[in-house]
Parts: structure tokens; C-alpha cells; sequence
């Protein structure tokens, strides 16, 4: 009797818990965006949380859309387009050994993808991390220096160096706000990438950019 | 309880008479005698059928064992250890007892919050707000004011540290881009800011 108690309520809980998160997405997404969306966002989440990826970056751009008055067919097609991301994300993390990846990490390199880096990069970045949580952060670094205007390869080598030489988030969270001072003074993002992954790579320094111009003249 | 005397005891198992008894212990034999009688002896008649139901039961337990059952039946275990194993049976233990209970980085409970100023220089607005995924890309939920400089327009909000993609919404209406932030491709064909925290 107790056995087959818990079977149903294991059973229960099974089928409930599905019913639930679509019950959430649909109330999510009531009076913001067309009905037809909202069906179809229920289904993309159901079979995204079904493969381990997150739901919320779908629920987030069907908002988004809805608050930009986008017509719905164009909502449906940007929120396929995330889960073909998060899709590509997953995969490419999978393959550098991160399985099963978190949903986070997953968002995070789907951010990633949508910057212009490819799978291959998020898969060397995963690499270089090892670690779900410090791979999060490395894909929503390079995804932004990306965004900035950095080459791919040289956001890769950029991020890789700083985690390499040990540098902890906040380091790395800095890195987009450093690139962005280098260009203002007048570098290429390339060159201000560059110049931060040679100094990160300098063993027992600060990963400060290599100095422009004539250097500073001691004061009289 | 009564101690009798080993002869009356064996009185008692029916190994000697009353009269073999010493005089001396012939009153006790008497006593003893007296009280094994008043013992109830009464033939207990046993229900046919226990015996059936009693194999019933052993066999039905025999012939189903269950994995359940073989964990929990009760087992006896005999370690035979020498004293200088001791030793290193204890420095083990304590290994693993350091290695269980080793301080681990703790959980975060809640995302680290971080404060953000949000600039937008438009001169010819009436109004401004900043929409994005912090605040369900309301965009009547945070209004910017205006600063000290004309067409100057600014908010500082609390985030939690990750990823957030935004816009500002000028007169309602029109969504445009921090021009001081990375920008994203927003999916419909315009670009959202980036804010990594």
C-alpha cells in the first residue's frame, strides 16, 4: 500500500510539475503579447526545460517583443531564434566536457552566440574554465567585449588569459568597462583586447594595458 | 521465590521419595510437594490448524524474498583486530573526517546587488524611462529624471550582478539604445544595450 502510494505521488508530481511551469509562462505572458504567442512559448519552454535548458530567456523575449508592440509572427520567429541559441550554447558546452550544463551557463552562452561569437569559442572558453559557475561569467564577459566590437579570437584570448593567470570575477566582470577607457583613449577594440591579454598573461602584474605614447615625465 | 533444599529439589524431579527425605527436611518435601500440586496443569489443547498456519506463514516468507528484506535482516559481523592496527585505523578515520567536513566556498544565498547609473542625453525629450529584463521591459516602470545639465536624463537602479539587456524609451515610444554601452541584436530588428555586472 505504502509503495504504491508513493509511486502515485511520484507519478503525480511528474506530470504536475510541467503543468505547472506552463501555467506559469502563460500567466507570465497574459495581456502582453498575442494569445498565440503565449501557446506557443508554452510549448518552445516545455520542450526547452524537457532538454535542460532555461526557460526564461523565451518568457524574457516574448515580453520584449510585446512591449515593442512587434507583431506576433516576428515575436514567434526571435523567440525560436533563442532556443536555436540556447540549442548551440548547450552543445557547445557539452563538448568541452561541461555536462550537464547548468541553465545559467547555457543563457550565458547563448548571450554569447547572439554577440558573434560561434560555438567553437564558447566551447574553448568552457575549456578554460572548467568550472559551470566561472564559465558563466567568462561567457557573459566575452559575449560583451564581442558586443563592444572585439574580434572573436581576440575576446577568446582576451578572457583565456585572464583566467589562466587566476583572476576572480570581479577582475573579469571589469574587463568590458577597461576595453571601453582603451578606446577612448584612442585604441582599436582589437588593440585594447590585445594589449589586456599580454599584460594578464605577464606573470606577477596587474593585467593593466600597455602604455601609449611617450611615457609621463617625472615632476620637477 | 522459595530456596528449597537440594534434596527437596530433587524430590521435586521425582529423584526421591518423601521418605528417603531426612526427618529434619520432611516438613519442607511436604511444603514443596504442596505447592508444585497447586500448579495449574491444565492440558493446553492447541488449535488444529496452527501448525498449517504457522508453515503457511514460513514457507509464503521462504519462497518470496525481497531485497528489503535481505538488507534488513540482521547479520553478525566479527572483526578481529590487533591492537597496533589501531593506529592507523583511527588516523584514517580522522582523514576522512577532515576530508567530509573540509570548509566548502559557502553557497550564494542571493546574487550580489549592484548599484547603476543610467545616462541618456536627449534635449528634445518630454520623457524618458529605461526598459529591459530587470524590470520586465516595463516601460512606465522606471522613469528617468531629469540632471543638473539640459536634456540630461538619469536613474540609479540596484541590480543583481549577471547579464541585462535594455533600452531607453523616449516619450513612450521610441526605443533607442545606451549610446555608451555595448549593444546586442534584440531579435526584431533594432539593438539592445548590454549591462554586465
Amino acid at each position: 500500500m505504502t509503495i504504491r502510494v508513493s509511486i502515485l505521488l511520484v507519478v503525480v508530481a511528474t506530470v504536475a510539475a510541467p503543468l505547472r511551469a506552463q501555467q506559469d509562462v502563460a500567466a507570465r505572458l497574459a495581456g502582453r503579447v498575442p494569445q498565440e504567442v503565449i501557446a506557443l512559448v508554452r510549448q518552445l519552454s516545455a520542450d526547452a526545460a524537457a532538454r535542460g535548458l532555461p526557460v526564461e530567456p523565451l518568457i524574457q523575449k516574448a515580453i520584449e517583443g510585446g512591449a515593442k508592440a512587434v507583431p506576433a509572427d516576428r515575436i514567434a520567429a526571435a523567440v525560436r531564434g533563442v532556443v536555436v541559441q540556447l540549442d548551440g550554447a548547450a552543445a557547445a558546452l557539452a563538448d568541452a566536457g561541461l555536462t550537464p550544463p547548468d541553465t545559467e551557463t547555457i543563457a550565458a552562452g547563448a548571450f554569447a552566440l547572439n554577440a558573434g561569437l560561434d560555438g567553437r569559442d564558447v566551447a574553448s572558453l568552457a575549456r578554460v574554465a572548467g568550472r559551470a559557475n566561472r564559465a558563466t561569467i567568462a561567457l557573459r564577459v566575452a559575449g560583451t567585449l564581442s558586443a563592444l566590437g572585439v574580434p572573436a579570437a581576440e575576446t577568446v584570448t582576451l578572457v583565456s588569459e585572464m583566467m589562466r593567470a587566476g583572476r576572480g570575477p570581479a577582475e573579469l566582470t571589469a574587463l568590458p568597462a577597461r576595453l571601453q577607457a582603451e578606446v577612448a583613449r584612442g585604441a582599436t577594440p582589437a588593440q585594447a583586447a590585445t594589449g589586456l591579454a599580454r599584460a594578464a598573461a605577464a606573470p606577477g602584474r596587474s593585467p593593466q594595458p600597455p602604455r601609449r605614447g611617450p611615457p609621463p615625465r617625472p615632476p620637477n | 521465590m522459595t530456596d528449597f533444599h537440594p534434596l527437596v529439589k530433587r524430590l521435586l524431579d521425582g529423584e526421591v521419595t518423601l521418605a528417603d527425605l531426612p526427618p529434619a527436611l520432611r516438613a519442607e518435601g511436604e511444603e514443596a510437594l504442596r505447592l508444585l500440586a497447586a500448579v495449574d496443569r491444565e492440558r493446553v489443547v492447541v488449535s488444529p490448524a496452527l501448525d498449517e498456519r504457522v508453515m503457511t506463514a514460513v514457507r509464503s516468507r521462504a519462497a518470496a524474498p525481497s531485497a528489503w528484506r535481505w538488507l534488513n535482516r540482521p547479520r553478525e559481523i566479527r572483526v578481529r583486530l590487533r591492537p597496533w592496527m589501531l593506529a592507523p585505523a583511527l588516523a584514517a578515520a580522522a582523514a576522512l573526517v577532515l576530508l567530509v567536513a573540509r570548509p566548502t566556498p559557502p553557497l550564494p544565498l542571493a546574487p550580489r546587488m549592484v548599484t547603476v547609473r543610467f545616462v541618456l542625453v536627449a534635449p528634445e525629450a518630454h520623457q524618458v524611462a529605461v526598459a529591459g529584463t530587470f524590470n520586465q521591459w516595463d516601460a512606465g516602470a522606471t522613469p528617468l529624471l531629469r540632471a543638473g545639465a539640459p536634456g540630461v536624463w538619469t536613474a540609479t537602479l540596484t541590480l543583481p550582478a549577471g547579464n541585462h539587456q535594455y533600452a531607453f524609451v523616449v516619450d513612450g515610444a521610441r526605443w533607442v539604445p545606451d549610446p555608451a554601452a555595448p549593444t546586442v541584436n534584440d531579435g526584431f530588428g533594432r539593438r539592445n544595450s548590454v549591462l554586465t555586472l
